[in-house]
């Protein structure tokens, strides 16, 4: 399943289009793909480290917290501090030896990375159960959802979608990671980070430790990845190794180009575009087959970044000055 | 006289593959002195500043600042000790605004700490102000301040080597290493920026060391000079004693031979 939206149900009839519960499911997705790609702005956008490995740590949240809670019987509560704690440990491992790489061998590397997880969580059965995946590891999050579904029941919104508590809580998360980057991007420990980004020989001259904070950002990064991980799992309510794939993570940097570098409330606006036209074009009728149809969205969304690198390279909320002088 | 050097070099070390780009040089710089480093093209310079600054680890010899050992240690480690250095070619951080430059370099500010920013939000305020007066100072000195809010990839080349003198000086250096600093400046600007070395070694008792090829610069500025010549210190003392040295002259007519020594 190298195709992301295969997840919904095929054969959605036109209906289908209009539905509430469909466009629910789009916005979790692009609340999720929010989350994901706010760890690679921390790392690409003002740390200057090109992290292609998002999609290995996104793996990591998520087959911990369903290991732990399925498998383990753990509290699911408790899954989610300590599959962070997992991930992060994964992202310093990571990050020792290969942050001290050129910039495009870190590339390399992190790619790997993440590919290895996804060929172990393929392979080694008795931790993963393989191909076929992890179930059951939701039933704490089910019953909370209900209680958020009453609660907006009584309200007076009497038919609300089943997955609109989801999107509520991946959307607060998403607006509360926005906020809070955003507030420690613009402390002195954020412009260490930007200078890094910009000469990692001049900050190590006025005495920054660079290596420390790349290793911080990507340890950050990570555990943002985990949340996203969790989410994805609950949306899908089982846990598989093909959702792990590296296009994952390029669809995040797809994002992060759309919304523009450096800024964390465009990397909401680049997913929600995203989301909307991959999504808004299946009411697109022709005279063509479902699977090319299929092909047509992601050859429509190319044409969109095509003209957005032809108008406006920085993407929509980034600054101009910021991408010039970059280099 | 009789007080230690602040920073002593004793046969440092270095082969690029079959090269060797430094080859033994030891040196001896005097506490508040203002040092000049000449020598043609290729006699080791920037590379002895890499080497003593951490860029690059020496094959051999030792180094040290003010009693403590530098070979080999990290580049922010040795800043961190008061020897900052500035860059032949600046490397200002041209996506951020010149502000941001200068106040990145402040030492102790606590809120570069992760756990400060998160758990102590407002400890590493009152320092951010006490750093942002002082960078807004230091600019003045340098004609820099209408400039703080445009981002330092915009300024000319003259202007970027004087933000970066001023950074370094942010990170309140007591010995300061200066790459070619008077390149590409007009002469009015690098007249403010020798006084300001003047009244730095004078006020606060800074020791410079800088590389520099200009030699009227050198005769009129500098109190010692140190030259160099196929990586190692061929000659050192006063100006006008090393102007008029043989085997100076002859490095620098034998070496490069685009003019030698005026």
């Amino acid at each position: 399943m190298t195709d992301p939206l295969a997840i919904f149900p095929l054969g959605l009839t036109f209906e289908a289009f209009t539905d509430i519960d469909f466009w629910t499911s789009v916005g979790i997705f692009a609340g999720i793909y929010t989350i994901f790609a706010l760890g690679l702005q921390l790392n690409v956008g003002f740390t200057g480290i090109q992290n292609f490995g998002q999609a290995g740590f996104m793996a990591i949240g998520a087959y911990s917290m369903a290991i732990l809670t399925a498998e383990e019987g753990m509290n699911f509560w408790l899954s989610l501090p300590i599959s962070i704690l997992i991930t992060i440990a994964f992202g310093l491992i990571v990050g020792l030896p290969s942050l001290r790489l050129r910039a495009d061998y870190f590339a390399i590397a992190t790619i790997a990375f993440a590919e290895a997880i996804r060929l172990i969580a393929l392979n080694a059965r008795d931790l993963t159960n393989g191909a076929q995946g992890i179930f059951g590891f939701d039933d704490s999050w089910d019953s909370i959802s209900e209680s958020i579904e009453d609660f907006i029941i009584d309200l007076g919104w009497t038919d609300v979608p089943g997955l609109f508590p989801l999107f509520l809580v991946t959307w607060g998360i998403a607006v509360l990671m926005m906020f809070s980057l955003t507030r420690v991007q613009g402390t002195p420990w954020g412009r260490v980070l930007r200078a890094v980004r910009e000469d990692e020989d001049a900050a190590r001259a006025l005495g920054k430790n660079a290596f420390s904070y790349k290793l911080q950002s990507l340890a950050i990064a990570a555990s943002i990845g985990a949340v996203a991980g969790w989410l994805l799992a609950i949306q899908l309510a089982f846990v598989v190794p093909d959702e792990f794939q590296p296009i994952v993570t390029f669809i995040g940097y797809v994002v992060l180009v759309l919304g523009g570098l450096a800024n964390y409330w465009g990397v909401a606006v680049g997913a929600i575009i995203l989301w909307t036209v991959l999504e808004g074009l299946r009411f697109l009728e022709l005279p063509i087959s479902e699977t090319k149809i299929a092909a047509l969205r992601f050859i429509i969304v190319g044409l969109v970044l095509i003209g957005l690198m032809a108008f406006r390279p920085q993407g929509v909320f980034g600054k101009r000055e910021e991408m010039v002088l970059g280099d | 006289m009789t007080e230690a050097p602040i920073f002593e070099a004793e046969g440092i070390e270095k082969s690029f593959g079959g090269i060797r780009a430094v080859n033994g040089a030891t040196m001896d710089v005097k506490r508040g002195s203002i040092t000049a480093l000449i020598g043609p093209n290729g006699a080791g310079k920037t590379t002895f500043f890499n080497l003593i600054t951490g860029f690059y680890r020496p094959d051999r010899g030792r180094a040290r600042f003010d009693g403590r050992e530098v070979q080999g240690r990290p580049p922010y480690v040795i800043a961190r000790f008061g020897m900052v250095r500035t860059f032949q070619i600046t490397k200002a951080l041209a996506a951020m605004p010149v502000i941001d430059n200068m106040m990145l370099a402040a030492p102790d500010q606590p809120g570069e700490s992760l756990r400060n920013v998160l758990f102590r939000p407002l400890a590493w305020r009152k320092r951010e102000q006490e750093v942002h007066e002082q960078a807004i100072e230091l600019l003045d000195v340098f004609n820099l301040t209408r400039l703080a809010d445009h981002y330092a990839g915009t300024l000319s080349g003259g202007q970027r080597k004087l933000l970066e003198l001023a950074r370094a000086l942010m990170a309140q250096p007591r010995f300061l290493l200066l790459d070619e600093p008077m390149a590409g400046i007009n002469p009015t600007l690098g007249r403010r920026l020798l006084d300001h070395m003047q009244r730095l070694r004078a006020e606060d008792g800074v020791t410079f060391l800088f590389i520099e090829h200009d030699m009227e610069v050198v005769m009129n500025h500098s109190d010692r000079v140190i030259v160099m010549a196929e990586g190692r210190v061929i000659a050192e003392g006063e100006p006008q004693a090393v102007r008029s040295d043989r085997a100076v002259i002859d490095a620098y007519l034998g070496g490069a031979g685009h003019g030698g020594i005026e």
